[in-house]
């Protein structure tokens, strides 16, 4: 199904602007009683409610790079925006599950991934972002290969 | 419908080791990019993060909504018990404009709402 929202742009198509339905569905029924069912209505409107959240959050934490001056809206901002949004719940455990990423990540910080995601950051914000994972290995004692400050 | 796979291929193909998202992550990030003209750059944990805080929100979303559906003895979610638990839950607020809206967008399907599909 393809149809023209028409709301913000009109080049952008429902299946862009939703997560799928499917997925936004298991995840609903994973955390409900085993015969509980769910109204396909229901379902869409979840779908829609997760979209704003996503630009909800990234909205602030968009706002946050800006005020620092910084281009790339990385896994810190979207934490620190939770808690500025009143999702404090949500914070800790999504900076554990960061930082467990980044640890599987090995040495290499993401943004130092530019050879894949050359588009999408900036040295600048290759040598900040990466200071901070800096930090964070150096606080859990391991070391990383040097930065490129 | 096969998701463009090049983002969520690219994290995969690099670490192998963060394992399947259960949110498709290219998805997650045209979202992002959406939200607003200022979002210019996206790192690549962002839409891994957002993916984990999805996941998150539908599942307390959904459990507040579940307890309005057991008031009521139902044992099916209907889209007013999301409304219900957004109008009564703060923090989504910003939500609620979104849901009080007359149901055009979500409404294509089924005009008029009478019998909601179960699955």
């Amino acid at each position: 199904m393809v149809d023209n929202i028409g709301a913000d742009d009109g080049c952008i198509k429902e299946q862009d602007r939703l997560l799928p339905i499917a997925n936004v569905g298991r995840i609903m029924k994973q955390i409900l009683p085993p015969n509980a069912k769910v109204s396909k209505e229901a379902k869409e409107t979840m779908q829609e409610c997760v979209s704003e959240f996503i630009g909800f959050v990234t909205g602030e934490a968009s706002e946050k790079c800006r005020k620092e001056r910084r281009k790339t809206v990385n896994g810190d901002d979207i934490c620190c925006a939770m808690e500025t949004l009143g999702f404090d719940d949500y914070a800790d455990p999504l900076r554990r599950y960061l930082h467990r990423y980044r640890d599987l990540e090995g040495d290499k910080p993401n943004q130092q991934k530019a050879m894949n995601n050359s588009s999408e950051s900036n040295s600048v914000e290759q040598s900040w972002s990466y200071r901070n994972t800096q930090q964070y290995k150096n606080d859990q004692g391991l070391t990383s290969t040097s930065a490129n400050f | 419908m096969r998701q463009p796979g090049m983002y969520s291929g690219m994290l995969s193909g690099l670490s192998g080791k963060t394992g399947p998202h259960s949110l498709p992550l290219a998805r997650i990030k045209k979202i992002m990019k959406k939200s607003g003209d200022d979002v210019k750059m996206i790192s690549g944990e962002a839409p891994i993060v957002f993916s984990k805080a999805c996941e998150l929100f539908i599942e307390e979303l959904t459990r507040r909504s579940w307890t309005t559906t057991m008031q009521g003895k139902r044992r099916t979610l209907h889209k007013d018990d999301v409304v219900s638990a957004v109008v009564a839950t703060d923090i989504f607020d910003f939500l609620v404009n979104l849901v009080s809206e007359p149901p055009n967008a979500a409404d294509e399907d089924a005009p008029g709402g009478t019998s909601d599909t179960e699955h």
